[in-house]
């Protein structure tokens, strides 16, 4: 029983372990590959690692060597998923300055509640409304089962926790709304009236160009951009959430 | 006389209107339109097929190499053609080849289909291949026989066959080679052309642009013969030792093409006479390129190629003035199949390829603060030193200016004004804080539900104390609540008592589920109630009625316990109901 136990309990933490073994050395020959000038090479190595486990740097990384390739549009898309999974990450920010200034494509057009689930990371929201949730009713109602007065300081803090509640809530909505959002993956992909392959071409669209999925059907998705709603093939548009 | 002239010339004009009609469109015959639509000759498929087989050439050595030709006038998807040729066994029967052509007659076509046999005799004599039947189209067309005689004396001339050459029989994979298919003359110093000319090897691409025909003198056997020759570009597709052969069908004076003639031949006069022929099968080793070293700006090219320094057409330009750079490609082999580079992206400038496609580019600066020309990444692969060779197009200085533009124009290129704010970061040097999908935990309904289970808790704490104070605040509440539990327990005893025909048992649950119920009206302990305190419990009515006899009887009963000879009613289990409907009443006021 011990034995099985301790088995157990080691065999437990292995397949993570593994995996982020695998990942670091996906990563590390991703990194050898750049320097020696094979972008094709490193961008199959950290898109390996990336889709083990994502990670902002490794996105970033992936994003320079599809750039390096001439791939704007997937290389817009690792960058602005190395945002999405972390905001604070600079060198995204500005790979994604210099792309879309250099490929003359617009960044997406966010509303206000989207702008603001940017500030964090998408998942600090859902913790941060949770907490603020369990906190402001904690404060509310714990004096009174403790049969303590009510302090002041206890009803700001409630009033506080609950405004934040209410605008985490909002930048919750703006990360849901958020999971539509993509990108253009090839120069001049047609956007179709229909979803078939014969469907009249109503624009063109270029690589890294922003646009929101409606809906899906077969191998293709309804997408709103700039240039009008239509049908483009799957495999040539990318979500930001990965979905 | 006037008048009458005059109604004479409005009658005339009337008669003649009348008679007139719209210009109409040319209708040509039904004819016309017909050979409008079917412009050639049409196919001949309903003559009577005609076959006919020969040995080439009809005498032979023993174990030199002859051919069994069968010529049919159809086509080769209409022929079923045996598996097995019925021939004696002294004769060998080696690699097959078929073809087809289309011959002119007259005004119509008609298909020739031949098959050949690579034929060798093991002994010498006469030997014959007897005629037989194959389906053409459904019918049966006979095949002649052919006869060969193998005498070691004969000394007549070959078999006529094409000859192949390769320019390189150790190739990479994509790297074109040179094919070269020569039909020498006859000893007549007769030369005919080729049709049909076919790579046999599925392996092998070949461009006909490269094409290129000639009749010339080529060296053979030690001395000068006049040939047709017949030269393409192939590339392999695959990797591997892979088998090549040509074939074709002579064709008289049927040249088609440019064609060069350096050598003094006969060319045959009449209509041409149509044989099948094939070529000496060649191996051609096809290596797969290294992966290993692969550089950048590959773009597929492979030979000896060399970069001589790019010019630029000037060196001082204003920003959005187009400047044209070209560079000269030297190669000792074809030039057709190099891929210029794929153009790169480049802050600052406008790189546009010019047609045709080349190696001369339009480059636009789009602002002053660059100072050379951007590189151009390319590199192929050099088969006679095994590697890859850089040949990335270097930069070169320029001097930008912006002078006599628009004050606006700086404006909207604002981003590249700022410098070295705008340009692409460096690696990452580690991965990051991993996250275990990019699907965001707000699309996972378990994860939401946990956040709300505090809060729920801290509501579920909160009412639970609201309703113990409630409870604090009322105990008659409480008490009220324990005497219906105690009250339906002491049923269940009572109940059981009375299956049991136990009488004692039976009175005293009796007495104590009255007590129970009575108990919570004087806030007292059950058992220290009395029979008053029941009774008290009753409407006046049924105090003095037959409740309150019941009450009596059953505390009666109880009391008698403490009697010297304790008696029990011997009507008790009729009291059953009574006492029933006594508890009944005392729960309702609970």
């Amino acid at each position: 029983m011990k034995a099985a136990v301790l088995i157990l309990l080691t065999a437990l933490p292995c397949p993570p372990g593994a995996a982020r073994a695998a990942t670091n050395d996906c990563f590390a020959d991703g990194v050898a590959a750049y320097r020696l000038g094979q972008f094709a090479r490193a961008a199959r190595d950290f898109e390996k690692a990336a889709a083990t486990r994502p990670a902002a740097g490794t996105l970033v990384n992936l994003g320079l060597s599809e750039w390096q390739c001439g791939h704007a549009g997937p290389a817009i898309l690792a960058w602005e998923r190395a945002r999405w999974l972390d905001p604070f990450d600079a060198r995204a920010r500005e790979n994604l300055r210099f792309a879309r200034h250099a490929i003359q494509v617009e960044a997406p057009g966010l509303k206000w509640f989207e702008t603001l689930s940017g500030w964090l990371p998408a998942g600090a929201w859902l913790w941060l409304a949770g907490a603020n949730l369990s906190l402001a009713t904690g404060l509310m109602l714990l004096p009174g089962i403790l049969r303590r007065p009510k302090a002041g300081w206890h009803q700001a803090m409630a009033a506080g926790a609950l405004c934040v509640f209410l605008f985490s809530l909002t930048a919750n909505v703006g990360v849901l709304s958020r999971t539509r959002l993509g990108f253009v993956l090839e120069d001049n992909a047609p956007l179709r009236l229909t979803p078939t392959r014969d469907g009249e071409v109503t624009a063109t669209l270029t690589g890294g160009e922003p646009a929101r999925k409606l809906r899906t059907r077969g191998k293709y998705d309804l997408i709103r951009t700039e240039y009008g709603t239509g049908w483009i093939d799957r495999g040539q548009f990318g979500l930001v959430s990965g979905q | 006389m006037r008048f009458v002239r005059c109604q004479f010339l409005l009658l005339f004009a009337l008669v003649a209107a009348l008679s007139l009609q719209a210009q109409a469109p040319p209708h040509p015959p039904p004819q016309a339109l017909l050979n409008l639509q079917v412009p050639g000759p049409a196919a001949d498929v309903s003559s009577p097929v005609t076959a006919t087989a020969a040995f080439d050439p009809p005498v032979a050595r023993v174990g030199e190499s002859v051919f069994y030709r069968v010529a049919i006038d159809g086509a080769t998807v209409d022929i079923a053609w045996p598996g097995a040729i019925p021939a004696p066994p002294e004769l060998k029967f080696g690699r097959r080849s078929h073809g087809q052509l289309m011959q002119g007659l007259m005004n119509k076509f008609r298909p020739l289909a031949s098959f050949l046999y690579e034929v060798r005799a093991t002994a010498a004599g006469h030997f014959a291949v007897s005629k037989f039947v194959v389906e053409v189209r459904g019918q049966p067309v006979r095949i002649p026989a052919a006869s060969l005689d193998v005498d070691n004396s004969a000394a007549g001339p070959p078999a006529r066959h094409l000859t192949l050459e390769i320019s390189q029989t150790n190739v990479f994979l994509g790297q074109p080679l040179r094919a070269r298919v020569v039909l020498s003359a006859s000893p007549s110093n007769t030369i005919e052309a080729l049709r049909e000319i076919q790579f046999n090897g599925d392996q092998f691409m070949s461009d006909k642009t490269t094409m290129r025909q000639a009749i010339e003198m080529i060296w053979r056997h030690g001395r000068a013969t006049p040939a047709y020759v017949y030269e393409i570009t192939l590339t392999p597709i695959m990797t591997g030792t892979l088998p090549l052969s040509a074939q074709a069908f002579t064709a008289g004076r049927e040249f088609t093409g440019p064609m060069g003639i350096t050598a003094r031949v006969i060319i045959p006069d009449g209509p041409p006479h149509y044989v099948f022929l094939v070529s000496n099968p060649v191996q051609v080793n096809v290596r797969a390129l290294p992966t290993a070293g692969l550089p950048a700006g590959f773009t597929g090219s492979i030979g000896t190629f060399a970069l001589g320094p790019p010019q630029l057409s000037t060196n001082r330009i204003q920003v959005g003035e187009p400047v044209r750079l070209t560079v000269a490609v030297r190669s000792s082999g074809d030039l057709n199949r190099l891929v210029p580079p794929t153009l790169p992206r480049v802050p600052g400038w406008e790189i546009v390829a010019d047609q045709p496609s080349g190696f001369s580019y339009t480059l636009v600066p789009l602002t002053d603060t660059v100072r050379k020309t951007p590189a151009i990444p390319f590199s192929c692969f050099d088969p006679a030193k095994d590697s890859y060779v850089d040949l990335t197009i270097p930069s070169l200085p320029v001097t930008v200016t912006a002078k006599g533009l628009p004050g606006d124009v700086p404006a909207m290129d604002a981003g590249f004004a700022s410098g070295p704010s705008l340009k692409l970061s460096r690696l990452s040097p580690a991965p990051g804080g991993p996250a275990a999908s990019l699907e965001p935990p707000q699309l996972r309904a378990g994860l939401v539900c946990l956040q709300t289970v505090p809060a729920l808790a801290f509501l579920g704490w909160w009412q639970w104390d609201r309703r113990r104070r409630f409870l604090q605040a009322h105990p008659s509440l409480v008490r009220r609540r324990e005497a219906r539990r105690a009250l339906r327990r002491e049923r269940r005893r009572l109940r059981a008592a009375s299956r049991r025909g136990d009488a004692a048992a039976f009175v005293r649950h009796a007495t104590n589920a009255m007590k129970i119920a009575s108990a919570p009206h004087y806030a007292a302990h059950p058992q220290a109630l009395v029979c008053a305190e029941v009774l008290q419990q009753l409407g006046g009515a049924e105090r003095s009625g037959a409740t309150g006899a019941t009450v009596r009887k059953i505390f009666a009963a109880a009391d008698a316990r403490f009697a010297p000879a304790p008696q029990t009613p011997a009507d008790w289990p009729a009291l059953e109901a009574d006492v029933n409907a006594v508890l009944l009443r005392l729960e309702e006021r609970l």
